[in-house]
């Protein structure tokens, strides 16, 4: 009895989850259709967005103000504005760490010295981020980015970190082979 | 060396800008507006005549696109509170009817053109998000007081 039911439970949690990653990512979609049509530039749209940014993102400063203002359709307006915006930097997170490790990977394949640790561990934290990632789209639908602050800046922190990792990893190769191309 | 040569009229052109042209605008809205006035629709380039005569078309059009950028980032890292202030400082400086001026700001979204190009995504859609927001604030306050 008790496994039939933990079972039905688990089902339903699966289906409200499948439900809220289906609206999140038609949301992000629609949201990124909205921008094609109109922003100047898209080429740099994989860049990283400024840690401070970030923090405005899904901080609840600007939540506790439009609560001050006392209109629900104000509030309404406001969660469904900033989630948009939170779920467009949880996209834009993804596609950058995807190129960072695109571009690491073309380098290890021309590399002749791999460490076996490094690139264990640089894949690991690659895994954890596209993880949390999966994790905040559905979140932000679920809880609304005011409640995601730490994770949130932890996400780009370790993003802003493996990306300083492996353009060191880039320019430390590149350096010895401009010295093993000196000396031969 | 060559580098450092040509940034030094960009920055002297710059502090020419702020200090001449800018700071008599009253707040960080109205000089994000004014700064992407300046730039052709058609080119992307930008242009101040009173600038280009001071230094030369090139390291003036470098000021105004620097300094344009920088506005852009400023203005979108204001709170809500703040850049409904400032909205509202703009408002009063464009002498127009308030409701007209508003329900224009609703329906053209004007102020999509101050978008310089080359910022990131997530802080442009931050940027028109929130001045969606403030204008919805402004027209609440608005039919509050009548």
């Amino acid at each position: 009895m008790i496994g039939t039911s933990s079972a039905l439970i688990g089902a339903v949690v699966l289906l409200v989850l499948i439900l809220l990653w289906i609206r999140a990512d038609s949301a992000s979609r629609h949201g990124a259709c909205v921008l094609d049509e109109w922003l100047p530039d898209q080429s740099d749209a994989a860049d990283l967005c400024p840690p401070e940014f970030v923090s405005q993102i899904f901080s609840g400063q600007d939540l506790a103000f439009i609560s001050r203002l006392q209109s629900p359709d104000l509030k309404r307006h406001f969660l469904r504005e900033r989630s948009a915006v939170a779920l467009l930097w949880v996209e834009q997170t993804k596609e950058a760490i995807r190129r960072i490790m695109s571009r690491h990977l073309e380098a290890s394949r021309l590399s002749a010295d791999i460490e076996f640790a490094t690139e264990a561990r640089i894949f690991l934290q690659y895994a954890q981020l596209r993880s949390i990632c999966s994790l905040l789209f559905l979140l932000i639908e679920l809880a609304g980015p005011q409640r995601l602050h730490g994770m949130a800046l932890y996400t780009d922190g370790l993003t802003q970190r493996i990306g300083n990792v492996l353009r060191e990893l880039e320019s430390g190769s590149r350096t010895r082979e401009m010295d093993g191309a000196r000396s031969s | 060396m060559s580098v450092a040569v040509r940034l030094v009229p960009v920055q002297e052109a710059y502090e020419d800008l702020l200090n001449r042209t800018l700071s008599r605008i009253s707040c960080d809205l109205g000089r994000l507006i004014y700064l992407a006035s300046t730039r052709d629709y058609n080119t992307g380039n930008y242009y101040h005549e009173g600038l280009a005569g001071r230094f030369s078309l090139d390291v003036a059009r470098k000021a105004l696109e620097i300094a344009h950028r920088k506005a852009f980032y400023r203005v979108s890292a204001l709170s809500l509170e703040d850049l409904a202030s400032n909205l509202e400082a703009y408002l009063r400086s464009s002498r127009e009817n308030p409701q007209v001026f508003l329900r224009a700001w609703q329906k053209l979204e004007p102020y999509r053109v101050a978008i310089p190009t080359e910022v990131n995504l997530t802080v442009a859609q931050l940027f028109t998000s929130n001045l969606r927001l403030a204008l919805a604030i402004l027209r609440f306050r608005q039919k509050l007081s009548h």
